[in-house]
């Protein structure tokens, strides 16, 4: 039997109809949060957020929080550069345990000299592959499949990005930007141990930042991640500070019986950093900047601590993280806001680099199928024994 | 694009064959050979093919090209504030086959065999058109193959081929007899064809 869409259907009018009862409490919130931050004071909130005890990350405010800033004039020749990957992860039901990372490498270039460069590279990984303690050799590989494969490959686009940007011409301003974060978290990251942090977040990340940032001591190079659609709430959750008339804020203290929508923080609680920004930032500009302060950053990031500020590019309000570097480095700041709206305008409201990289990347249906049908091959034309499991030998014929 | 400009140059490879016709990717956007232009391929047996029919679309056909010139000056502005285009974009061009080169000289009939695909192509130069236009008995592999506008493609080829020789009325004659001789039985297409090649 297939999906039972009428089911669905009903289930999701119900879901509907909740939100629209929402959404007249959710107004006046808004409207509530524009307040607050065009009022407040951002070292006052810092003040809170360290004195404080409460449950939900805050980023780091600078003082005038609601300020925004114009794009510069975009210089006339520019290099644009973007990573993107795709993988296939590990399947049991295949004769051979292996995972594939495909990165993409784009570089546009604009102005006088207009040329465009784009591939992408596959890899393919087994249990060889895993990442090892180097320390302890008896400890087993950890093997690269499920979300450690998932964090393996946004280092590997980072690690790419580098290698790009050590290639791009030297005499240009460039805009190095990835899709995403420039922050490596999760729940697999926070469990993993001390030596998988150590060769993903040391060994590949930061080593990569630090490879970019070489580039940016010598020429005007920006590095940048794209979030749209963005689903933080943290701008927008550390307004609640300035409503909660505590101090020190205490919420386990004060109010561990009061259900949620009856705190007093709740009169600016409840919304997305975008629905604030896309309120208060004129097509455009962007906002002020906030710097993170999840455990990851600063345990390992240092000089590449990750600040973030928001852009309303015409079509949505983006997030756009960027290293302390760029953050405090205005030219660098101004070109990487200038060049990703310029991006968003050629790429009709997402940056066109990054939905090149994206383009190369991806590996479709077909690519897959490909894929198992090449591993099962390569390994009988080997003489090797193929085999699969009875449940997904049952999917494949379907039979009746 | 200008012919001369193609010469000596390979236009791109051979990416389907068949005993008739084979199908050629560009290697650069919008450098094909024009509409019953001369090619051939770079093989010790080389095969003869007219240009009948250039296509260029995106590479990826799930993705349609959107306008983007609203506030450009012109079509060049477009791809030069949009590198990307040129690497997204491919011009193809499919040829008809009308003849080969053995250790014995031209033959204008059919190959044994359809190139290898990957094979290189290349544009004629004149004096490969004059050499080939010799003889003209490679018109009933343009007139009566399966292509859809062949006499267009046919008088495509005839017009700049006369140019290759010394008297080109003289061979537009010629050829305007043979063509009257294989469409004596169809006399409105006879006309129709011989109207686009007189001289």
């Amino acid at each position: 039997m297939s999906l039972d869409l009428e089911n669905v259907s009903s289930q999701l009018d119900a879901v509907v109809s909740g939100i629209r009862i929402q959404s007249a409490g959710h107004k006046t919130r808004l409207e509530e949060a524009i307040k607050a931050i065009k009022s407040s004071d951002g070292s006052a909130i810092n003040k809170k957020r360290v004195e404080g005890k409460f449950s939900w990350p805050t980023p780091l405010y600078s003082p005038h929080p609601e300020r925004t800033y114009p794009p510069l004039e975009a210089p006339e020749n520019y290099c644009v550069l973007a990573t993107d990957g795709s993988h296939i992860d590990v399947d049991r039901h295949l004769p051979l345990q292996c995972s594939l990372i495909n990165i993409s490498k784009v570089s546009l270039q604009y102005g006088n000299q207009p040329q465009a460069h784009l591939s992408s590279q596959p890899r393919l990984y087994t249990r060889d592959h895993g990442i090892k303690e180097t320390k302890s050799p008896g400890v087993r590989a950890l093997s690269l499949e499920g979300s450690l494969l998932s964090a393996k490959r946004s280092v590997d686009e980072i690690i790419a990005l580098a290698e790009l940007a050590e290639q791009a011409p030297q005499q240009l301003p460039v805009l190095a930007l990835v899709d995403g974060s420039l922050e490596l978290w999760g729940p697999t990251i926070q469990a993993s141990p001390e030596y998988i942090r150590e060769a993903l977040i040391n060994q590949g990340l930061i080593s990569s930042f630090a490879r970019l940032q070489e580039i940016a001591r010598r020429q005007p190079l920006a590095l940048a991640a794209y979030i749209s659609l963005p689903r933080s709430a943290g701008v927008a959750d550390g307004l609640r500070l300035t409503s909660c008339p505590y101090d020190p804020v205490n919420c386990e203290l004060h109010c561990s019986g009061i259900v949620d929508g009856d705190r007093p923080c709740d009169t600016v609680g409840g919304l997305l950093d975008r629905e604030l920004f896309s309120t208060i930032l004129p097509p455009g500009e962007r906002s002020e900047l906030f710097y993170s302060t999840s455990s990851i950053v600063q345990e390992y990031y240092g000089p590449h601590a990750v600040a973030f500020y928001y852009l309303n590019t015409g079509d949505e309000s983006a997030r756009v993280e960027v290293p302390n570097w760029v953050a405090q480095d205005q030219n660098l700041l101004a070109l990487s806001h200038t060049l990703i709206l310029n991006q968003c305008k050629k790429g009709l409201g997402y940056p066109a680099a990054i939905m090149e990289a994206h383009e190369q990347a991806v590996i479709n249906i077909q690519d897959r199928e490909m894929f198992r049908r090449m591993v099962e091959d390569t390994l009988a034309n080997e003489g090797l024994p193929v085999y699969t499991s009875e449940k997904d030998r049952s999917k494949r014929l379907r039979w009746l | 694009m200008a012919i001369e400009s193609l010469q000596n140059t390979v236009l791109g490879e051979i990416t389907e064959a068949s005993s008739a016709e084979f199908t050629v990717d560009c290697h650069e956007l919008y450098a094909s050979p024009p509409l019953g232009g001369l090619v051939k391929t770079e093989d010790s047996e080389e095969v003869f093919a007219v240009v009948r029919s250039i296509s260029t679309a995106p590479i990826d056909p799930t993705r349609r090209p959107v306008a983007r010139g609203k506030n450009e000056p012109d079509r060049d502005a477009v791809y030069r504030k949009n590198p990307q285009l040129e690497k997204l974009l491919r011009t193809e061009f499919l040829a008809t086959i009308v003849g080969h080169r053995a250790s014995d000289g031209y033959h204008q009939y059919l190959p044994p065999q359809p190139p290898k695909i990957h094979t290189f192509v290349h544009i004629c130069t004149t004096e490969e058109i004059f050499s080939f236009t010799q003889k003209l008995e490679f018109l009933p592999l343009l007139l009566f193959g399966p292509m859809p506008l062949a006499d267009e493609v046919t008088a495509a080829f005839l017009r700049p081929a006369a140019t290759s020789h010394p008297d080109p009325n003289s061979f537009l004659l010629a050829a305007g007899r043979e063509i009257s001789r294989l469409l004596n039985r169809d006399l409105q297409r006879l006309n129709a064809l011989l109207r686009r090649i007189r001289p």
